[in-house]
């Protein structure tokens, strides 16, 4: 019989919402569109329309060692061009955010090629390829994996996940690098690290509330679901801390 | 360290509150007869951006702005998440609520508490920072790093 991945436990909304993010199988609903250009001004890496500058010679110039690996491995469109590797950074709030860091670097390695996902407490970064990189962007911000109040693209002064939200729900930013405008839509007026741009980038109207309760793959007592409510997740958590604390490294059950 | 004589409260709403939404409820506050201090807490919004490669860059930012407080002018520079009081005496304490109540009515929930959130004894960093000083006022209001002072507004009395 083949291995069918379960991707994780639980039988309530949360954890079937993490379960569709990691499957690589399950398409993310797409909400709203942005363009190649806004993309590329967020990040900040390069200007809009210019070439891809390159860390080393194409891969096809440069012949490669006859190694079997390398036979294996196909390169993505980025590394056979020798892009450099850059990054997006996410913050999101504990608020009933579509996304949080573990959630994010696991959903990246089940449907990314070629990346490299650094996970911390309130961010998640992932770098690669620059070519690869923004069109792993654009899915990153276009699905449902992204909500413009309650994420935050960040390369720097990323604080703000874990605090309460303003006054017109969008996550705190010290740096505001997005703002909720007049139109309802949220634009971004500083790239990710805070260089102010030359015009707003808009990344869509902030999700309800209602919407961000059934689609965060986070527990939450009091603004969600509660982690307690799933007895199923509960005893797969207990059983693994179990399991690690009696036999480190090598568990094995009775 | 010795329990505050005068009563102090903290408010925290459940959202954190713009400048505007704090200029009127200080509007409210600080008209009141019976406020001894009073100490906006928040996380702070900076005038450069400190860290990364844009380190330095001015930070344009609409909730950094002067506020008018009783007619005084105040550089808000923190995004407000809290406001601690002290109090004259407990008498003061349901017009305050009052207050409260009528700028957070169609707003969202805040919550209310009486304890001790500012010191009223010196400890060995105010000392280091401000010497000996004889306005006891000043200690548990500002941040030991902070360059900011401060305002003192004229009371109503």
């Amino acid at each position: 019989m083949a291995y069918k991945p379960q991707y994780g436990p639980g039988t309530s909304k949360v954890a079937e919402v993490r379960r569709n993010q990691m499957n690589p199988n399950v398409k993310l609903e797409k909400i709203r569109s942005v363009t190649d250009e806004d993309i590329v001004l967020i990040m900040g890496h390069r200007a809009p329309g210019q070439a891809y500058p390159s860390a080393h010679p194409p891969l096809a110039e440069q012949g490669e060692p006859d190694c079997p690996i390398r036979k294996i491995v196909k390169p993505t469109e980025g590394a056979k061009a020798g892009d450099r590797v850059r990054y997006i950074q996410f913050a999101d709030s504990m608020l009933n955010g579509p996304s949080q860091p573990y959630q994010r670097t696991y959903l990246e390695c089940y449907r990314f090629r070629g990346i490299d996902p650094g996970t911390l407490s309130g961010r998640q970064i992932v770098e690669c390829r620059e070519r690869d990189l923004e069109g792993y962007a654009r899915e990153l911000i276009e699905t449902s994996i992204f909500d413009p109040a309650t994420t935050g693209i960040r390369g720097a002064t990323v604080h703000g996940h874990s605090l309460r939200l303003a006054e017109n729900g969008m996550m705190f930013d010290m740096l505001q690098r997005c703002i909720l405008d007049k139109d309802g839509v949220v634009k971004y007026i500083k790239d990710q690290v805070g260089v102010p741009l030359d015009r707003k980038v808009a990344v869509g109207k902030p999700m309800d509330a209602a919407w961000l309760k059934a689609n965060t793959p986070m527990f939450h007592s009091l603004v969600g679901t509660s982690f307690r409510s799933d007895s199923e997740y509960v005893a797969y958590v207990q059983r693994i801390h179990a399991l690690r604390t009696k036999y480190g490294f090598m568990p094995k059950e009775a | 360290m010795t329990e505050s004589t005068y009563p102090q409260l903290r408010i925290v709403p459940t959202r954190f509150l713009n400048p505007e939404t704090t200029e009127i409820l200080l509007e409210k506050i600080c008209t009141l007869d019976g406020i001894r201090r009073l100490v906006l807490n928040g996380p702070n919004l900076p005038a450069t951006v400190p860290y990364g490669p844009a380190r330095g860059t001015v930070n344009d930012n609409s909730l950094r702005r002067v506020i008018k407080v009783c007619g005084e002018d105040y550089l808000l520079h923190v995004q407000v998440g809290a406001i601690l009081l002290e109090l004259e005496d407990a008498s003061v304490i349901p017009l305050v609520k009052a207050a409260c109540d009528e700028v957070f009515a169609d707003k969202f929930p805040y919550g209310i508490t009486e304890g001790t959130y500012m010191r009223s004894n010196m400890t060995t960093t105010d000392y280091a920072k401000y010497g000996i000083v004889d306005d006891k006022r000043i200690l548990g209001m500002s941040d030991p790093k902070s360059k900011q002072r401060p305002i003192i507004l004229q009371g109503t009395k």
